[in-house]
């Protein structure tokens, strides 16, 4: 019984609920007005372009590129590793110290946050440099260190291929961090090779090149990005004990001061075109002008900015990378702040080498424009990983009449609502 | 043994406490136009105004609306007030189902509706006067579309969407007036009112296109006088004549008027036929001129009888209508025929009354069929 009402009363209430979704057979059966949609490119909406560089420097960046592309681009990465104290308690209830007198061993870790897993035998090669190595250091400056003979020299692929990622023999290792998912490849360096130097209080300067049997390219974790080269040094210690030392076995592990990467040839100055990109990062700055007919009173449903490259983007072909499309909280030219927010920002990969034109969907920043006009219709160009490659894009900027940016913009007009 | 009154629906009056509080609710209802106050919708109102509502309570439309002009509660004519001795509210609902049979399509709707409230009752002497709401126009439907468009070079196929939710409500000021035993007149002043909420939504598969999605609020308004008469030549044997005239229906999106058209005007009559007090067998006849609103509307001509048997507290009704439906892409106007039955109860010594009913209609037209089952029912206190 209690069954029954219950089914009764469902049977009400589902009863009180419209159901008025039907198909419709136009136009018999249909309301008169439709969704008219324009498909239009405005060639003239996009002035007074500009591009702009310094926003972010290599020694900023959260990731540093080593590259290898004979003939094109030789990128290196440098990298100072922080001092060492002068003495150290041989155990932590000493309460005298002992003077370190020289280095055992080394072993150097590096964060691999990108590698291109198409070449063949990708080669790590470290290099001694001078300490002194500072953001005011160029290629030229550190390219007699790198003329020499390797510290050390490992064949990733193979490292890689041994059982665990470990070579017994010499001392390295290869693995993905389980924290970070990263790969993490570990050098071990002998004490000629990581001497100790009191004069420089134990820093290290190391050079990282890369080789592989064709065009490559590796980017590196950097100190900014809190996942950069670590070195744990294994010393010798005055024991006291007349001439005797005694060998620490416990690490002792240091991160770098500083580190950067450093490439040849170096950036070409900024010209009339619009540049994204390399290191220091460039960016560029659009101004748009939508007709009033489509910013008051349509939707867009889909904005593509065209640009057609003036110079194609150099490099590895895995040196891609992704442009960012931003609009800014105000229009202050150079130092317009960005929008940083995930659902106003669109984006598009640079494929290196390519001249093709590069579309951008600028839908979202379209729709956030017309949804509030007070807003300055200006779009920033730039890098998705800011200054953390050479490689830059150059587009041809507005002034170029034939090639200029162009927005092709798909819109639906006012419906005709209140017309029976 | 005690005399109970009857009035002219045959039904016990009486009064009390308990009928005021229930006077009270219905005259609440009455004076609050609820978001759904339409009448049941047709896909024949998609492409015009929209679907005419009918003027009628749950008692006259049991009888296929044959006794409308006849019946004080019902809206179609205000003469008949002259009849109502005391103060008295009413409210209809319905739940209709809808099969709706286009192109080999047949499809299911339901809509919940309450199409007519009111509140009448006598004043100075003869002069009765009455105010209520009742649909004037639904315009409630939702069509869905499949189609596809050239977009840069390729053909994007969508889904359409496109609805109205709303309807256009006659607000009603009547009075009336019982001249003598075998004559009442009355009149009304008509304020059309309402609005519909209207949506357009595209969602193309390629959702690099993003949805569209447009919605308006459109607000409508227009005036409209009415006249009725009874006669009564025999005193089993009584006359209705009735006339009204709407003049624009005028919509407007926020302060802009996207559209005025012309509203139809009406004529009509019935005849009613009681052989005895239990027994009543009306017909009616109205034409109104909706081809006045443009193209794509015609004229129409309705009719219906309708009888009623039973003066105490369970009456039975039964009823027929035929006529046709003022908008249509075809050349010529939809149909409609249909069947209805019902029956009432009395409470509280005769204070309050419910009805209930069951109408099956039946539309075609331009291709389309439709096939309507409507539950009704109605609620009436007089304290």
């Amino acid at each position: 019984m209690k069954a029954a009402r219950v089914a009764w009363l469902a049977a009400v209430l589902a009863g009180c609920v419209d159901q008025a979704t039907a198909p419709g057979v136009c136009p018999a059966f249909c309301p008169s007005g439709r969704i008219d949609v324009v498909d239009t490119v405005l060639a003239a909406s996009i002035a007074r372009d500009s591009a702009y560089r310094g926003y972010v420097f290599p020694y900023q960046a959260v990731a540093m590129t080593v590259s290898a592309v004979p003939g094109v681009l030789d990128s290196r990465v440098v990298f100072v590793t922080a001092a060492l104290p002068d003495r150290v308690s041989l155990n932590t209830s000493d309460t005298t110290t002992s003077p370190l007198v020289g280095s055992d061993s080394a072993k150097i870790t590096l964060t691999v946050t990108r590698r291109d897993t198409s070449a063949h035998n990708l080669t790590l090669r470290l290099y001694g440099l001078p300490v002194r190595i500072d953001s005011n250091t160029t290629f030229g400056d550190v390219q007699g260190a790198f003329a020499g003979s390797p510290l050390r020299s490992v064949n990733l692929d193979s490292l890689l291929a041994k059982p665990n990622g470990v070579d017994v023999t010499t001392g390295d290792s290869a693995g993905i961090d389980t924290t970070s998912k990263r790969l993490k490849v570990t050098l071990k360096l002998d004490s000629v090779q990581a001497p100790y130097v009191l004069g420089d209080s134990g820093k290290l300067g190391i050079g990282v090149g890369v080789g592989a049997d064709g065009p490559t390219s590796i980017s590196f974790c950097t100190r900014d990005n809190g996942c950069g080269a670590t070195i744990g040094w294994f010393m010798k210690v005055d024991s006291i004990k007349g001439t005797d030392t005694t060998l620490i076995h416990k690490p002792y592990p240091r991160g770098s001061i500083f580190d950067t990467f450093l490439f040849d040839p170096p950036p070409a100055p900024l010209d009339s075109t619009l540049v994204v990109g390399g290191a220091p990062s460039a960016r560029s700055i659009l101004r748009i002008t939508l007709p009033r007919a489509i910013r008051d009173s349509s939707q867009i449903i889909r904005a593509t900015l065209l640009l057609l490259p003036a110079v194609p983007a150099r490099g590895a072909p895995v040196d891609s990378f992704v442009v960012e499309a931003h609009t800014v909280a105000a229009d202050f030219g150079a130092k317009s702040p960005l929008i940083l927010d995930a659902t106003r920002t669109d984006t598009t990969m640079i494929r290196v080498g390519r001249t093709d034109t590069v579309r951008i969907e600028i839908t979202n920043l379209m729709q956030f424009w017309v949804s509030d006009t007070t807003r300055p219709e200006v779009l920033m160009l730039r890098s998705q990983e800011e200054a953390t490659r050479p490689t830059e894009i150059r587009f041809y900027p507005s002034a170029a009449t034939l090639k200029r940016p162009a927005l092709r913009i798909t819109y639906a007009r006012r419906f005709p609502f209140g017309v029976p | 043994m005690t005399a109970r009154r009857v009035d002219p629906t045959g039904l016990p009056v009486g009064r009390g406490w308990t009928g005021r509080v229930l006077v009270g609710a219905s005259a609440l209802l009455a004076v609050y136009p609820s978001a759904r106050l339409a009448a049941q919708d047709s896909q024949f109102g998609i492409r015009g105004l929209g679907t005419p509502g009918r003027f009628e309570t749950v008692r006259v439309r049991s009888t296929g609306g044959g006794l409308g002009a006849f019946d004080p509660l019902s809206p179609l004519t205000e003469a008949s007030l002259g009849d109502l001795q005391q103060l008295a509210a009413t409210a209809t609902g319905g739940a209709s189902y809808r099969s709706a049979d286009l192109a080999g399509v047949t499809t299911s709707l339901r809509a919940m509706r309450f199409p007519v409230m009111g509140l009448a009752g006598p004043v100075f002497g003869r002069l009765v006067i009455s105010a209520g709401f009742t649909t004037y126009l639904d315009r409630t439907w939702d069509v869905t579309l499949r189609d596809s468009v050239v977009l840069r070079g390729a053909m994007r196929p969508y889904s359409d969407e496109l609805a109205s939710d709303g309807g256009i409500t006659d607000l009603r000021l009547a009075a009336a007036v019982r001249v003598s035993a075998r004559f009442a007149l009355g009149a009304a002043v008509h304020v059309l009112s309402g609005s519909t909420r209207e949506s357009a939504t595209r969602v193309f598969d390629d959702t690099t296109y993003h949805a569209i999605k447009q919605s308006d609020e459109t607000r409508y308004d227009g005036l409209g006088v009415s006249g009725s008469l009874l006669i009564d030549p025999l005193p089993e044997l009584r006359l209705s004549l009735f006339a009204r005239s709407d003049n624009r229906l005028r919509a407007r999106l926020g302060d802009v008027v996207t559209a005025l058209t012309d509203l139809p005007t009406t004529f009509g009559g019935g005849l009613r036929w009681a052989p005895s007090p239990s027994v009543r067998l009306a017909g009616t006849v109205t034409r109104r001129t909706w081809a006045d609103a443009g193209p794509g509307a015609f004229n129409t001509v309705s009719w219906s009888a309708g009888l009623e048997v039973g003066a105490g507290f369970s009456p039975l009704r039964v009823g027929v209508r035929g006529g046709q439906l003022p908008f249509s892409t075809g050349p010529t106007a939809p149909t409609e025929v249909g069947f209805a039955a019902g029956t009432g109860r009395a409470f509280a010594h005769g204070r309050a009354l419910v009805d209930v009913g069951l109408e099956h209609l039946r539309r075609t037209g331009a291709g389309l069929s439709e096939r309507v089952w409507t539950f009704l029912f109605g609620f009436t206190v007089r304290p």
